[in-house]
């Protein structure tokens, strides 16, 4: 009995690949619309994308343990941190289509083109317009969030959250270990509240009144105003002011989506494919529909949902790798100061 | 003793040393990494976050142990020994919050308790309150968490001290009575120590989950030692020291196994007297009947009634495509491989117990209770050492061959089988322990052992605990994720991967759709497991 279920297993996990013009992924992107893009671009190209999502760090573990045998062909992730993390291990190789390094800007591109992003969301403040003034915000910077008059009036999610990890690594980037810290110590002497929830979360807390500054990524506005998460989300997002800070100094905090194309690639040409695809604008047009990114292609603009909050704003140049390269050191800083 | 164990080769000494080796190599490569270099790091968790990690980890342990004790012993002894309005429902209504992940109800428990959540938003309406107006206190933290490990795991109590106060002598109340004793102090001074080993092991499984969980503990922003364990490794990019971390962790329940082993082999506790008049129990009417039927309901209204409401809501309120392909495809996906996983595991349960039973091996009798150690280890690190104890095998020894471990279902099965054969030999050690050793020198004499005896004699009288083992890991491997997330094959989601996919982003109403699903396969052992308890005096049980 037990002999008969192991051969069905076994024989089973070989049938599975048997498809001649494939594309294996290991995401750690998981939204809906992705499900759509795939059966788009296999329609197109008659390529099947195989998917394995989970947490990042967690598939570059499984990576690590299939070596040169990995089934996998492209790495997709929604932070540059992981995307440096795989690229330090080496196990991206360069990406050589034109047409595709010639779209992507240089900051948000591997140092020896490992990888790409395919999509931008900025880290952005959003503020209670009833609670605070005008005056207030004029210029404001992230590092002006340390001031004493934003005492109890701070939300933020976290540190657990990758978002948080990367904007501090960027200002570790910016402006050094020392002043990041004693910035992080007086920004968390601010917080009204014990960090928790989501990005959402902290705007809908701005938009009830418990607090009066959010800091929280730039699509998840469009996805409330949109109404997609319900009434009252949309409501929410009515009543608060999206804000980018930092416009005098580095410019607003900038992550990425992006992917690169693993050594053990065995599909090559489908991979490279499947990145070209994601950087047309038809892809484009569809991500800043469905999950209110940033695109990256010049000639697609971003949601008229946030593009109310201008389009003309100033973004932290900084190279991306940044994030992964200060992360650790980013986590720790953070423990000091006891952002829980 | 080893010379004399080798000399004498059977099946039966074989395949639990296999298994042994088996199971046991993944923590051992986890347990490894403390032989390795330690990072600068240890500098910075020592000075700042460990001690944090440390003592939340045991406040959480104590609430939920504690909670959960008073829970399923008190819920026990009611439903035992008194007769009251409701009693036939409840009496396995009590095990359903075993099929809600511990993750899942803290999801819901935010739906319902935040500021703006469900709950208050009704008591608002309710009493027509200004929006400000909070009633129910914040859940988003410790005490929140202890709440809902108490009262998902509870039922693991409850159903051992269920089966054991059946089996407590009637005599022991009445003596209790003559004694002049209430019932609450017969409860307490006789009827609760004389069940306490039992108890302990019931307790041991719910700790051991409670430490190993990192969904509920990391949706609160509670820092454990397990979500440490994650920090450490997805944000300071550091798998080793991650390692080192679950390899304390590790040691800390090695060292709790052998401390309950070793307490149970002091006393001998089982009642000489048969217990064939315990099954009278005492009518209750009036205020008490109610105090009692309300007593057992509140478990089952937090820990399933109330998030299966709440999910409810959200999957009505916000989600068009319920019944779509992958769904089906998702849901089968999950019973499937949930019914093969049990099934293996419950054979190789059988089987080892058998085996330590009919050679009586000493050294076979203490491996068996390290077999069961993978049930306390975080998914994650387990998956990560079978991962890399893969990489070894696919490395070394099946180099020949086109396949890999990593990656196919059958890699996935064993992390399952790793992952919950504590559920399966609790249960059939527990159903070997009541068959008199009387029985199988009856067999003897009548020259039956080996596969004849395991087939022929004990395999008809213990199928309601083998039935108990498999819907028991069942409804486990259902609610499994981490695992299931870092080894599966290409496109093989199950509905724990669906539900994680959308509550990591805490996409929650999208989330409710599988989440029910997950509820309602787990349910399907669970109420089979209820049907038995109900049918058969002879009561399947946890040890």
């Amino acid at each position: 009995m037990i002999k008969r279920i192991l051969i069905t297993l076994i024989a089973v996990t070989y049938l599975l690949p048997i498809f001649s013009a494939e594309l294996n992924i290991y995401t750690s992107r998981h939204y809906d619309s992705d499900n759509t893009l795939y059966a788009e671009f296999t329609k197109k190209t008659g390529i099947k994308v195989n998917i394995i999502s989970g947490n990042g760090s967690a598939l570059l573990e499984r990576l690590k343990s299939e070596g040169s045998n990995s089934p996998a062909d492209l790495f997709f992730t929604v932070d540059a941190g992981n995307l440096w993390k795989i690229q330090k291990e080496g196990y991206f190789q360069s990406i050589t289509s034109k047409k595709i390094t010639s779209i992507v800007p240089e900051n948000l591109i591997g140092p020896n083109k490992e990888w790409v992003a395919i999509a931008k969301r900025a880290r952005v403040i959003f503020y209670n317009p009833k609670k605070v003034t005008l005056d207030e915000v004029e210029n404001l910077s992230y590092l002006d969030l340390e001031k004493d008059e934003w005492k109890g009036r701070l939300v933020i999610r976290s540190s657990n959250n990758i978002y948080n990890q990367s904007l501090v690594a960027s200002l570790i980037a910016n402006y050094g270990i020392e002043r990041t810290e004693s910035w992080a110590r007086n920004f968390v002497g601010n917080f009204s509240r014990k960090p928790q929830g989501n990005d959402r979360a902290q705007i809908m807390a701005v938009a009830k009144g418990q607090a009066d500054i959010a800091i929280a990524n730039s699509y998840y506005y469009g996805l409330m105003l949109s109404g997609l998460k319900g009434e009252e989300q949309k409501e929410a997002a009515e009543n608060v002011t999206m804000l980018f800070p930092s416009q005098k100094e580095e410019g607003v905090h900038i992550n990425i989506s992006g992917l690169g194309i693993l050594k053990s690639a065995k599909n090559m040409d489908n991979a490279n494919k499947f990145i070209e695809f994601l950087l047309t604008d038809e892809f484009q047009e569809h991500m800043v529909f469905n999950s209110f990114e940033y695109p990256i292609s010049k000639s697609v603009s971003p949601h008229p949902l946030i593009e109310g909050a201008g389009l003309n704003f100033k973004e932290d140049e900084i190279s991306v790798t940044n994030y992964g390269k200060f992360n650790s050191e980013a986590v720790k800083l953070m423990d000091r100061v006891g952002w829980k | 003793m080893n010379y004399l164990y080798l000399r004498t080769f059977s099946f039966w000494k074989i395949l639990p040393t296999l298994t042994f080796v088996v199971f046991v190599s993944p923590l051992v490569i986890v347990l490894l990494s403390l032989t390795g270099d330690y990072s600068d790091n240890w500098t910075h968790l020592y000075n700042f976050v460990l001690g944090d990690y440390i003592t939340n980890s045991i406040f959480l342990v104590l609430g939920v142990g504690l909670i959960s004790l008073i829970i399923g012993t008190s819920s026990a002894w009611i439903i035992t020994k008194y007769d009251f309005f409701g009693r036939r429902i409840l009496e396995w209504a009590l095990i359903l919050p075993l099929a809600i992940p511990p993750y899942i109800l803290a999801y819901t428990f935010t739906g319902l308790f935040d500021d703006y959540g469900s709950a208050n938003e009704f008591i608002r309406w309710m009493f027509n309150l200004d929006s400000s107006f909070v009633f129910f206190p914040n859940v988003r933290n410790i005490f929140g968490a202890i709440i809902v490990f108490a009262f998902t795991l509870y039922p693991y109590i409850y159903l051992i001290s269920r089966a054991a106060f059946l089996n407590q002598s009637k005599t022991l109340t009445d003596t209790g009575r003559i004694l002049g004793l209430g019932g609450y102090r017969i409860f307490i001074n006789l009827g609760l120590p004389m069940i306490r080993p039992a108890v302990i092991a019931g307790l041991m499984l719910v700790i051991m989950e409670t430490l190993s969980d990192f969904g509920a503990v990391d949706h609160f922003a509670i820092q454990t030692f397990t979500t440490g364990i994650f920090r450490t490794w997805y944000g300071m990019y550091d798998l080793h020291t991650a390692m080192q971390l679950a390899s304390l962790l590790l040691l800390f329940i090695i060292v709790f196994l052998v401390l309950e082993r070793s307490s149970r082999m002091n006393a001998a506790y089982n009642s000489p007297v048969s217990n064939a008049n315990s099954s009278s129990s005492e009518k209750l009417n009036g205020s008490k009947s109610f105090l009692c039927f309300i007593g057992c309901f509140i478990p089952i209204f937090i820990g399933f009634i109330l998030p299966i409401l709440e999910l409810s809501r959200w999957a009505f309120t916000y989600n068009t495509g319920f019944f779509n392909e992958s769904f089906f495809i998702q849901a089968k996906n999950t019973f499937l491989i949930a019914l093969m996983a049990s099934i293996v595991c419950t054979v190789i349960a059988f089987t080892i117990n058998f085996s330590v039973r009919h050679t009586k091996v000493i050294f076979l009798k203490r491996i068996n209770p390290f077999l069961s150690v993978g049930y306390g280890v975080p998914g994650l690190i387990l998956a990560v050492g079978i991962v890399q104890m893969f990489t070894y095998l696919d490395k070394g020894i099946f180099v020949g061959f086109d396949f890999v471990l990593t990656g196919s279902l059958f890699g996935l099965l064993l992390a399952y089988l790793i992952k919950s054969y504590a559920l399966s030999n609790s249960t059939i050690e527990s159903g070997f322990e009541r068959l008199s050793n009387k029985l199988d020198d009856s067999a003897r004499v009548l020259k039956s052992s080996g596969w004849n005896l395991l087939l022929r004699v004990h395999f008809p009288l213990m199928k309601t605990s083998l039935l108990t083992s498999i819907l028991l890991v069942m409804s486990e491997v259902v609610k499994e994720l981490p695992a299931t997330l870092i080894l599966r094959p290409f496109n093989f989601d199950t509905l724990a991967v669906s539900t994680y996919i959308y509550a990591a982003e805490e996409r929650m109403f999208e989330a409710a759709s599988p989440a029910i699903a997950i509820v309602v396969i787990g349910l399907i052992p669970i109420i089979i497991l209820t049907r038995m308890i109900k049918d058969s005096k002879d009561t399947p049980y946890l040890k």
